[in-house]
């Protein structure tokens, strides 16, 4: 170890970090405390904070720093180089009632753009339907491609797979009292009103919702959403109408798809693992399976695509920051959907049956 | 001004060809930077600055051509090249680059905290304070990247590109959007830490103000191709006729204004 009064060539991180404690130790007894500068060629930013953090030491100890002879130029370096200014960050606490109030604030706060969202999405699409909008045109198309008719693949596939699972779980134990008919009848009331809207809707929430937030915070990030209010253009209309219509057509028609796979594979259990005959598989379904059953899983999907748009436009269009906000506001809109359709899921269990 | 000659390169660009798809956008590019040597990189919107920029720093793969960066090739030939040469290489972006979810301070202190964790912790602090202080930052130590203006964003990606004491630093328009006196402030820092610590420097700017105060020799790019490779004195008196349109501000060159509408108009 070079002696620690002599400063090297270049200060440098491991002489930093081998020799600084000694130094500090050595400024309580050595008055003043002298160091040679002669070797010292460079002085970077790690030198002069090095220098300078030595110095607060020793002047808090009451000492002062001598360097020896340290050449012109760095002396010259020396005298411009600011001196470090400690500033404490002041971290806010908050108390507990703050904390709920501020949340319970930001709550009613989102809801409301939330219900503005909603009152603007109802005029468009009813008194306002062939008003002049600001949208473009082609983009209606292109988003139920988008959030739609490309979900199709995994959503047929997840429904088939459940529709597999449900039947050979339930037919074994219909089995077991002769019962198994009514694999028809569990199947098909169970898909159409419960298993297709809901498994369906949290499968569209996870893949199109998210895109659609992801999609506006990067948006709104980058000033895309002011600089469309700048060109006279309603952000709303022009973000929210497409994928709010798009979504009210999408997912009852994939929420059909989706119960017509499920019940499929459930027949086709039926068929090779409990004997029923495809025959009488159907007249059962098509006896339990009410018009009121299909009804039901119209408008529990049509909410829940409206859920859907709603939340994934809402939270997009609320984002302010950067990356880690847009990641943060994927991340809630998935969230606040799945919770969204299975607390309406509830509701609407509740308005049916009682 | 330094005789560049003689001191050893800190970066050689022989041939390079760059493109995107098939779009070829530089075609046989030679640049030399010498130790102590600001270049300030030339031309007009959209010639390609910000490719050659990107190849030498080993974002986008060059097509052909060699790049020599601190004495160690840019090898593309395994894959994407190891991130070692660039720990003393610094580089500026446009927009500054932020890193959006760290603090103003935690962004600087960012490649000090990955690379030296031996460094004790008050010596970092005490370098990220005087770092931000030198782009006149102080008090935006605690704030976070996006509560800050475009021009204080990109003095704080200064203050973190500078942290590791680069030998060779890639400035992509560093002060575009500035105000003039923080612009000067900045040209300035570039050219006190030229004199101090001996970096080179590689500068992309449209500031004539900055080009004069900065530039030791300047490489003019037009139409994917350098038309000009010289000093700003050389530029000005015997260049062609482009550079020095536009080292005088004069408006478009005639050799690149597209057709004129050529309507006649008469008295009645």
């Amino acid at each position: 170890m070079p002696n620690p009064t002599s400063l090297p060539q270049r200060i440098t991180p491991d002489f930093v970090a081998r020799n600084r404690d000694g130094l500090i130790a050595l400024a309580k007894t050595q008055k003043p405390l002298r160091l040679d500068a002669s070797n010292l060629q460079v002085l970077d930013g790690l030198g002069l904070a090095f220098l300078a953090g030595l110095e607060r030491e020793c002047q808090s100890a009451g000492n002062e720093i001598v360097l020896l002879s340290l050449a012109e130029p760095l002396q010259k370096r020396l005298r411009q180089s600011p001196v470090p200014v400690d500033t404490p960050e002041t971290p806010r606490t908050e108390k507990l009632p703050e904390k709920v109030g501020e949340a319970g604030y930001a709550f009613l706060d989102e809801l409301k753009d939330l219900l503005l969202l909603s009152s603007e999405a109802l005029y468009w699409s009813t008194w306002g339907l062939f008003r002049r909008k600001t949208i473009l045109p082609g983009d209606f198309v292109k988003q139920m491609i988008r959030l739609g008719s490309s979900a199709l693949p995994i959503v047929l596939l997840l429904s088939l797979l459940i529709g597999f699972t449900l039947a050979v779980q339930s037919g074994n134990q219909l089995q077991q009292y002769g019962a198994s008919i009514f694999l028809a009848d569990g199947l098909g009331i169970g898909m159409v009103t419960e298993i297709g809207p809901v498994l369906t809707a949290v499968i569209v929430a996870g893949r199109s919702g998210s895109a659609v937030t992801a999609e506006i915070a990067t948006m709104n990030v980058q000033e895309e959403i002011a600089a469309l209010r700048t060109m006279a253009v309603n952000p709303f209309q022009y973000i929210m109408l497409p994928r709010f219509w798009s979504l009210s057509i999408c997912l009852p028609l994939l929420t059909a798809l989706a119960a017509a796979a499920g019940v499929f594979s459930g027949m086709l259990v039926g068929y090779f693992v409990f004997h029923l005959s495809m025959r009488s598989f159907l007249s059962e379904l098509g006896q339990a399976v009410l018009v009121e059953y299909v009804f039901q899983m119209i408008v529990k999907s049509l909410t829940f695509g409206w859920i859907i748009a709603l939340v994934a436009v809402n939270k997009g269009m609320r984002v302010s920051g950067g990356a880690d906000a847009v990641g943060r506001a994927t991340t809630e809109c998935v969230v606040t959907c799945i919770f969204s359709i299975i607390v309406a899921d509830a509701i609407f269990s509740f308005l049916f049956y009682f | 001004m330094t005789d560049s000659s003689a001191l050893k390169p800190r970066l050689v660009v022989k041939g390079l060809v760059a493109g995107y798809g098939d779009v070829i956008v530089l075609k046989d590019i030679d640049l030399t930077i010498a130790e102590r040597e600001i270049r300030i990189i030339l031309g007009g919107s959209g010639c390609g600055k910000s490719t050659l920029m990107k190849n030498i720093i080993g974002i986008e793969q060059p097509r052909g051509g060699t790049i020599e960066l601190l004495d160690q090739p840019i090898d593309w030939s395994q894959g994407r090249p190891g991130l070692e040469v660039f720990r003393k290489v610094g580089v500026l972006f446009q927009g500054g680059a932020m890193i959006s979810s760290l603090t103003v301070a935690e962004n600087v202190a960012l490649p000090l905290d990955l690379h030296h964790p031996e460094l004790p912790k008050t010596v970092v602090k005490d370098m990220v304070a005087m770092k931000l202080e030198q782009v006149g930052l102080g008090e935006a130590y605690h704030r976070m990247p996006d509560a800050l203006s475009g021009g204080m964003r990109k003095r704080a990606a200064l203050a973190r590109t500078l942290i590791l004491d680069p030998d060779l630093l890639f400035c992509d328009e560093p002060s575009a959007g500035l105000d003039p006196i923080t612009s000067r402030g900045l040209d300035d820092l570039l050219l006190e830490l030229r004199d101090a610590l001996g970096i080179s420097l590689m500068v992309v700017t449209h500031e004539l103000d900055s080009i004069r105060a900065l530039c030791d020799k300047m490489l003019f790019l037009s139409g994917g191709k350098v038309i000009f490779d010289g000093s700003l004195e050389d530029a000005e008196e015997s260049g062609p006729e482009e550079v020095r349109d536009f080292l005088s501000r004069k408006a478009f060159s005639d050799s690149r204004k597209s057709a004129r509408l050529t309507i006649k108009t008469e008295a009645k």
